[in-house]
């Protein structure tokens, strides 16, 4: 009962960061640059909810974002898929108690999701190789992302530790002791 | 630990006024500053108008409380009379809306008159930095298809790239991926703009001839090479001639007519191809 409700919540979740990303965000900028919450949501699914989750959410996720409004299908599919493969290994290496610690693994994921996302775009959608401005973008946005993890860091901890609970069980003697 | 949680709490408003500042300082145009001004007067003035009104008040108006019943009575019809005022206030703005929105159908219908259009509205915008992509609320069902020409009020906006009944997805000329075939309308120079990944605004000329006289402030229209795009579609101005340092290439920036952030109405050309 408790996971279909979290996995409603997931849903909700993926629906409303859309609509955020696809309305507000579009104004909303720092520097002409928007943040990319997906990569945040996919982090916290890895982290919570295991890497069986995290393959099948980034993949469903990922194929429709590619269908509202990429041009080729799979690039955000894999890449968002890869970054709750990244999210898991980094709860088995890290804790993710630390603020700090979220903070870092958020601004790791960014930077690995857009170097993929961009190599994957030049290999599939032929865009332009423009290294500064792709760099200044990188930048920028893991900034934003680092921010706004800040930001919403209270509702990661709030919620986090029961979804951890309901899926991976009460891990804390093994893992502390 | 209160505090913990309190400063916790405190370091997240903190973080949110940066974020707002930030957005607001990287998106200032600094010919814009007055704004800034008007900003602060908005601000100030509804407090001064408060402070004015209680020294008013105080001062000697022994007026204030005389026939309580009459004034309560005056009050009630005056609520009334605004809850009316405020019912009509709404459907005049509907109509306002619905009628500017048929001002720009038919600004741009009658603009490109010798091409057979369909308006539509912008409905979704890519969620990512690297691709500018849009959807429309038309598609199949309308007489939407593949590389059909989109255009808006000010100039070209793109081609159709993939159709569902009843919506559209349009490759901008903004876009990285995106080539478009141009020419300079005073000489006649042909180009090739790109779009690039960092500008909403901004194309990338080049395949430029050494010996061409573009000059800043030249208009730059669609060349109807490639078969995508019909000839002579206004697509924006030159704002930087940049040579090389070899003098063997020259590249340029134009500046899109359309401003894609702000993009709302658009036509579809169907009878182009």
């Amino acid at each position: 009962m408790k996971k279909i409700f979290i996995n409603i919540a997931i849903i909700i979740s993926f629906i409303f960061i859309y609509l955020l990303q696809a309305n507000f965000f579009t104004w909303f900028k720092i520097a002409g640059v928007m943040p990319n919450l997906l990569i945040i949501l996919m982090l916290y699914i890895g982290l919570f909810m295991g890497r069986n989750s995290a393959i099948i959410y980034g993949a469903i996720f990922g194929m429709l974002v590619d269908i509202f409004i990429s041009r080729k299908l799979g690039i955000t599919s894999i890449m968002l898929v890869i970054i709750g493969i990244i999210a898991d290994l980094f709860d088995k290496n890290f804790s993710k108690d630390n603020r700090i610690t979220v903070m870092t693994m958020v601004g790791v994921s960014t930077i690995i999701y857009e170097i993929g996302t961009y190599i994957l775009s030049y290999f599939f959608l032929n865009i332009n190789i423009e290294i500064l401005a792709f760099i200044k973008i990188l930048l920028i946005e893991t900034l934003f992302n680092i921010i706004l993890t800040i930001i919403i860091y209270p509702i990661i901890q709030l919620t986090g530790y029961d979804v951890e609970e309901a899926y991976k069980g009460s891990k804390i003697l093994t893992r502390y002791f | 630990m209160y505090n913990h949680k309190k400063n916790g709490f405190l370091g997240i408003i903190i973080t949110v006024i940066i974020l707002i500042i930030l957005v607001i300082v990287t998106n200032m145009e600094t010919s814009k500053l007055y704004n800034f001004e008007n900003v602060i007067s908005k601000i100030i003035l509804p407090v001064q108008n408060v402070i004015t009104y209680l020294q008013n008040k105080i001062s000697g108006n022994t007026t204030f409380f005389a026939d309580m019943d009459q004034l309560k009575q005056e009050n009630q019809e005056l609520k009334e009379k605004n809850s009316q005022l405020e019912q009509q206030l709404r459907e005049l703005e509907i109509i306002k809306a619905e009628n500017e929105t048929l001002k720009q159908y038919q600004a741009l219908a009658e603009k490109y008159q010798s091409y057979k259009t369909i308006p539509a509205y912008v409905i979704n915008r890519d969620i990512t930095n690297y691709s500018k992509i849009l959807v429309i609320n038309v598609g199949k069902d309308d007489g939407v298809e593949e590389n059909m020409t989109v255009i808006a009020d000010e100039g070209l906006v793109g081609n159709i790239i993939s159709v569902t009944s009843n919506t559209a997805k349009v490759q901008t000329i903004v876009d990285s991926a995106s080539s478009t075939s141009a020419l300079t309308s005073s000489t006649r120079d042909s180009m090739v703009c790109k779009g690039t990944i960092d500008g909403t605004s901004t194309l990338k000329a080049t395949y430029i001839a050494i010996d061409s006289n573009i000059i800043e402030g030249d208009s730059v229209e669609t060349s109807g090479l490639g078969g995508i795009y019909p000839k002579g579609i206004h697509i924006g101005k030159v704002t930087k001639v940049t040579e090389g340092k070899n003098k063997i290439d020259k590249t340029v920036e134009v500046e899109t007519a359309v401003n894609f952030d702000r993009l709302e109405t658009v036509l579809i050309i169907t009878n182009h191809n």
